[in-house]
């Protein structure tokens, strides 16, 4: 359907906003790709599946720390949001049932920037 | 108190036990002072700090402590666990930190999901633009003072005021997405991870211009990035952003994609139009510039990738705000591709005029593995090597220009001490041997010449000549060739002779390479103390020049050896030296 | 009106000139080596370059326009450096050759060698080593000597539209070859050589038989004869150092005796008998409705060969009739030969003509062989005869005037224009009224289709009739004039012309691709001044009255278009080339 007013644009804005929460986000660039982030993603969501978690699972594009790729960042309600680097598929299983049901961060694999970010 | 959570990282380099012996003192003043159930400790595998010792992250606050003794356990705990405050002799200060305003949608969105982008202020810019009018966008863009990214650094409020000017209805705006520089990966990045900024800043353009067709000439070689884009062209054209009366407004406007196919040279304004039009992609003179007679002779404006993506940013928040960060001649940020010897390569993103030693120690972590610093290679085949004396430098475009190197597309190669320079050199001049299109004498044959002496310079065959002749065909290539790529293919070779000419002389005079890279110029021996007679290297010699057994160990005859250095790799032992 | 200043001296020119063609205005002549007046600069070699105040660029002059206040400098030592060093690289690149080439002393290369005072080769030579391609008998095709100025692609494709040459391959690999790299036979080419009048250096050019004309002259068994065209006379002159269109044709007559031919006939003879049967055949189409209008002339076999690969669907339009080099040779081999009670198989007929694919046309079909031998032994260009002539160690300018064998070589005004561009069609015009009407016409001389516009178009009235009529010259400008007569047919109209005359030449024979080197359009206009001249000096100028003509049809022929007539001077045309 098209976008054609301002509020059309605006109403949709806030709509996607709103469902932004509970989400697990892989980084699906060609960096991350090369590193093997399509795996990752595959492994992520069997065993989101097999834990029958309520969790979007969603690609997303470089965060820029490409030597760390496969890049994970999670956002659980009531966790920090952070990023896992150099996952592989048993870290992503272990992601779900460590960080997502076991609301547990797991050890050794965070990453942070030191950046600030213009919206 | 609400539940918090500390990173830790040991960032000492060459340190092993150090976070987790650091985690482990945590946890524990933690348990004495019973807060272990309100502060989750964890620790970190890369904190985006380096070398600064125990560093450590609090969040939600966002605090960041560096040289964190185990001293100060106590006290962080008491003051900024407790009571939330930062203790300021703790506190990291960096002198740089990246600003990620190109991509400030990069990692966060799906690049698949053009609802994603909306939620991002995505379009807004493109609403506020058509309501304004293109006087008022051009305007904008020329208070903000960007400048062309992709290399060029022509303001762009300029190059489209010249292009609206030119008479005619029918103006083409293109989108130069034929990203070729070796190590330059900043623009595939922005196509696949935030094709509607760039889509967004190309409707823009092409409104403020007067156009109502846009290409995307994208390398072949990019072809996650070609998929990503046309799902993006077709989205929008599905919201009704791209194609009729865009916003309802009388604004059309409709986007195609055209594929490069492998000519770096086409990523030159004219070759790239050359390309479109479906001639081999060479160069033409200029003038006439594209902006007056460009694509079927059409008035055409040609913008690169992240030069574009700035654009909706710049509109929604003015130019003005824009031109507030950065340098005087050169606003904004720019996105560097950091890579080479370096601990945390990747895609940067930092204010103009943040120091190339912020760049390469701060954020990017300082060399790999411990190796010496040796220089900085800005610019791609077009630019220079600036050396450990001048990291000082603010990165802007003047400057770079100033010390013998330029800003380029964003390329940032660290070296240290085991890169050669004359082999720096001659990889960037032969890709430019490479890829040039030969239409013209200076740089065909100039370049061909140029890298048939490097060659022989880096064989111990060189002469202290050579190096005057390197510098008249530098010299002609400059002044005469017909494109950039002729005209810049010498700076390597120049640069790192201004810098480095002790090294050129080491090749020549005394037939060495100190970098043991130029494999000519390198002698194996076997260092018999070492040598475990296993017969290793001498079944990996292709040239059957190692000769010996398990008794007596084995030797290299010089004279059938070829210098190329694999019975080094095989050795398990260490026992084949280079000299 | 501009005002600039070149080398400190004031000039005003119009807008759009060229720092180049400015500079001649102050008797400054900058240097040159791609650049050709007949076409649009290249801006390849780097050779033109010149300083502007204001810039630390060197720009070319071919291709910059000069702008308001804008102070020029041609040559300063900075300037003259880079132009020696770029015209050495090029030399680097070309083989040492010279003594051997066909172009020693005619070479542009050489010349500006020579005038830049070149004594050293500063770098190695790197020579391509491609193969010769002579695979169409009319062409030696080297590539190694190309120095890429671009000149053959840019008239074989933008200006003949014929595209059998391209540049293949990128940078120093590029080299110029047939279209895929098919040999030249094999291609689009339909030899008409503007390729090899245009090369500065010896890459293109004309396959030189002189030394086999040389073995039958000095056979005593052989019967040697020589026919020359209109177009040769008015051009020959210039490679003795006369100016262009200065009328040589008795000096020619003396100096071929001298060389040995037996009889010297001329070719202008057989242009009026091709009048008799092509006026004859339009007439049959016109006046008589037999056979399709329009009619098209095709004495130029480069226009044969384009439109049998070309313009097939065209076949049932074109003239049946031979040219007038193969008329001529028909007629030696029988009439004269019966006349004169030779052997025919003893005669040896040479041909010079300012054409190089007069060459191909002599195997054309078996139509060729109608004597009973092989028509035309030899076709030579006019540089091929000039060459001929310098080895004799003649003084041909001071040589005495002489007359040719009258039977086969009196001509009337009407035959000699047939080298320039509408010449063909105004003789053929001349006699076709005497045929309709039995009276000359009062005109005999038609501006509107004499020049160099490329299209020319005239209507006239002929016996109560219009006659619409059509000259085109160089090959790229048929196709507009072809789809005329195709959109007519395809709406069932009348046709948009009654009699069309094409010559592939720019400027028709008298710029064919055998004429000496350095055409422009000014020389153009010389030579075939002088070819009008010639027609209005003469008495005769109508190819009906000429009295040996009457003679041959009275004695043998009969008539135009007879049985005989058709046997012996008319061919047919095929298909050629991929669908």
């Amino acid at each position: 359907m098209a976008v054609i007013t301002w509020d059309d644009l605006t109403a949709l804005q806030k709509r996607r906003q709103e469902q932004d929460t509970n989400w697990i986000k892989v980084g699906m660039s060609t960096c991350g790709i090369a590193a093997g982030a399509d795996r990752v993603y595959r492994a992520l969501e069997e065993e989101l599946h097999k834990q029958g978690c309520e969790v979007q699972l969603r690609k997303c594009g470089c965060l820029g720390m490409c030597a760390a790729e496969p890049l994970v960042e999670v956002s659980i309600a009531g966790m920090p949001q952070v990023i896992y680097c150099r996952v592989d598929e048993a870290t992503a299983r272990d992601i779900v049932r460590g960080h997502v049901c076991g609301r547990k961060i797991l050890q050794d694999y965070i990453i942070d920037m030191q950046s600030e970010e213009v919206s | 108190m609400n539940e918090k959570t500390v990173l830790i990282k040991d960032t000492t380099p060459g340190s092993t036990t150090g976070t987790k012996d650091f985690f482990d003192l945590f946890t524990s003043a933690l348990r004495e002072s019973r807060l272990s159930d309100e502060v989750r400790v964890v620790r970190a595998a890369d904190i985006g700090v380096y070398n600064h010792g125990i560093v450590l992250k609090i969040l939600p606050e966002n605090i960041t402590y560096a040289r964190v003794q185990p001293h100060d356990i106590k006290r962080i705990i008491g003051v900024t666990l407790k009571h939330g405050n930062p203790i300021r002799d703790l506190e990291y200060r960096p002198s740089s930190r990246q600003l990620r305003l190109v991509l400030r949608n990069c990692g966060r969105i799906d690049p698949e999901n053009i609802d994603d982008y909306i939620s991002r202020n995505g379009y807004q810019a493109l609403y506020k633009a058509l309501q304004a009018g293109p006087e008022a966008v051009i305007s904008e863009l020329k208070t903000s003072g960007l400048r062309g990214r992709g290399g060029g650094g022509f303001p762009t409020g300029l190059k489209w005021s010249m292009t609206g000017k030119s008479p005619g209805d029918e103006k083409y705006m293109i989108c130069n997405a034929d990203e070729g520089d070796p190590g330059a990966y900043m623009d595939r990045s922005v196509l696949e991870g935030d094709p509607h900024a760039v889509i967004e800043g190309m409707l823009i353009a092409g409104f403020a211009i007067g156009a109502s067709q846009g290409f995307f000439y994208i390398r072949a070689e990019y072809p996650l990035a070609i998929e990503r884009i046309q799902k993006a062209i077709d989205d929008a054209r599905a919201y009704g952003l791209v194609g009729e009366r865009i916003f309802n407004s009388s604004f059309s406007m409709d986007l195609e994609i055209r594929l490069g196919a492998g000519a770096f040279v086409c990523g030159e304004e004219t070759a790239l139009l050359a390309s479109i039009e479906g001639k081999r992609g060479t160069p033409s003179p200029r003038p006439p510039y594209p902006s007056v007679k460009g694509l079927w002779g059409k008035p055409t404006c040609i913008n690169n990738v992240e030069t574009l993506a700035n654009v909706p940013p710049i509109i929604l928040n003015g130019g003005a705000w824009f031109s507030r960060i950065g340098t005087e001649s050169s606003k904004g940020t720019k996105v560097f591709a950091l890579t080479g010897k370096i601990k945390n390569s990747g895609l940067i993103e930092v204010p103009m005029g943040t120091t190339l030693r912020d760049i390469v120690f701060e954020i990017g972590g300082g060399p790999a593995s411990g190796k010496k610093f040796k220089a900085v290679q800005t610019g791609g085949p077009s630019g220079g090597v600036i050396p450990e004396h001048l990291l000082d430098t603010g990165v802007d475009y003047d400057n770079l220009q100033r010390l013998g190197s330029i800003m380029g597309s964003g390329g940032m190669i660290v070296m240290d001490e085991d890169d050669c320079m004359v082999d720096i050199a001659k990889f960037y001049l032969k890709f430019c041997v490479d890829e040039s299109c030969g239409k013209c004498a200076p740089c065909r044959i100039g370049g061909y010449q140029m890298l048939h002496l490097l060659e022989g310079i880096a064989q111990g065959k060189g002469t202290l000549e050579d190096l005057n002749r390197l510098r008249m065909i530098a010299k002609a290539m400059q002044k005469a060739s017909l494109c950039g790529l002729g005209q810049t293919a010498a700076n390597p070779v120049l640069s790192t002779l201004r810098y480095f000419e002790d090294e050129y002389r080491e090749h020549i005079v005394n037939r060495r390479c100190p970098s043991k890279k130029c494999t000519a110029l390198l002698r194996f021996v076997i260092d018999r103390m070492r040598c475990k007679k296993c017969g290793l290297c001498a079944r990996t010699c292709p040239e059957k020049a190692i000769s010996g057994d398990k008794d007596r160990g084995y030797v290299i005859d010089a004279t059938k050896c070829i210098s190329c250095g694999m019975c080094f790799e095989a050795c398990k032992f260490g026992a084949v030296e280079r000299n | 009106m501009i005002q600039a200043t070149i080398n400190g001296i004031p000039l005003e020119v119009a807008e759009g000139t060229t720092i180049l063609d400015a500079a001649r205005q102050v008797q400054v002549k900058i240097p040159t080596l791609c650049h050709h007046p007949d076409l649009p600069p290249t801006a390849a070699c780097g050779i033109c370059i010149v300083k502007v105040a204001g810039s630390n660029k060197m720009l070319r002059a071919c291709c910059t326009p000069i702008e308001q206040g804008m102070k020029i400098l041609t040559h300063d030592p900075e300037i003259v450096e880079v132009r020696r060093t770029v015209l050495e690289l090029i030399l680097s690149n070309h083989p040492n050759d010279c003594l051997k080439c066909g172009r020693n002393q005619s070479c542009e290369l050489q010349n500006l060698t020579a005038a830049f005072g070149i004594r050293e080769e500063l770098f190695p030579k790197f020579i391509s080593g491609i193969p010769k391609d002579d695979s169409t008998n009319a062409f030696v095709i080297e590539p190694d000597k190309c120095i890429h100025c671009g000149r053959c692609i840019e008239i074989c494709q933008e200006l003949q539209q014929v595209w059998a040459l391209s540049f293949l391959g990128r940078g120093f690999a590029s080299r110029f070859a047939p279209a895929a790299g098919m040999k030249l036979v094999e291609s689009p080419c339909v030899e008409c050589g503007q390729c090899s009048s245009h090369c500065p250096t010896g890459a293109i050019f004309e396959l030189d038989e002189t030394v086999k004309v040389w073995q039958k002259l000095q056979d005593p068994e052989n019967y040697c004869v020589v026919q020359i065209a209109p177009s040769v006379r008015v051009a020959i002159g210039e490679a003795f150092g006369l100016p262009p269109g200065t009328n040589m044709t008795g000096k020619l007559y003396t100096v071929l005796r001298r060389l040995g031919f037996k009889a010297v006939f001329d070719t202008t003879f057989a242009a009026d008998v091709t009048i008799m049967e092509e006026a004859s055949e339009f007439v049959e189409r016109f006046v008589h409705k037999k056979g399709a209008l329009p009619l098209i002339t095709t004495c130029c076999p480069s226009w044969v060969i384009y439109l049998e690969k070309q313009a097939p669907d065209m076949i049932e339009h074109f003239s049946s009739c031979k040219s007038p080099q193969q008329i001529m040779g028909l007629l030696a081999k029988t009439y004269y030969a019966r006349a004169m009670q030779i052997d025919p198989s003893k005669i040896i007929m040479v041909s010079v003509m300012p054409c190089t694919s007069k060459k191909c046309e002599l195997t054309r079909t078996e139509e060729m062989f109608a004597s009973g031998y092989q028509d035309v032994d030899y076709a030579l260009t006019t540089r091929e005869l000039a060459r001929m002539i310098k080895q004799t160690g003649k003084d041909f300018v001071n040589l005495p005037e002489s007359e040719p064998d009258h039977i086969l070589g009196d001509y009337t005004g009407a035959g000699v224009i047939f080298g320039s561009t509408g010449g063909v069609m105004e003789a053929a015009l001349r006699t076709a009224h005497y045929f309709i009407t039995g009276k000359n016409p009062e005109t005999l001389e038609f501006e509107a289709i004499r020049g160099l516009p490329g299209v020319k178009e005239l209507t006239l009235s002929l016996a109560g009739s219009t006659v619409r009529v059509a000259v085109a010259h160089g090959l790229g400008n048929v196709t507009s004039v072809l789809d005329r007569v195709r959109e007519a047919k395809a709406n069932g109209n009348p046709a948009p012309y009654d009699f069309i005359e094409v010559m592939a030449c720019p400027g028709g024979c008298v710029g064919g691709g055998g004429q000496p080197y350095g055409v422009t359009n000014e020389i153009r206009t010389l030579r075939a001044r002088g070819l009008y001249q010639d027609d209005r000096s003469r008495s005769i100028r109508f190819s009906h009255e000429n009295p040996y003509v009457k003679k041959l049809y009275q004695e043998f022929l009969q008539k135009p278009l007879s049985s005989l007539a058709h046997e012996l001077l008319h061919t047919h045309y095929v298909r050629r080339g991929q669908e």
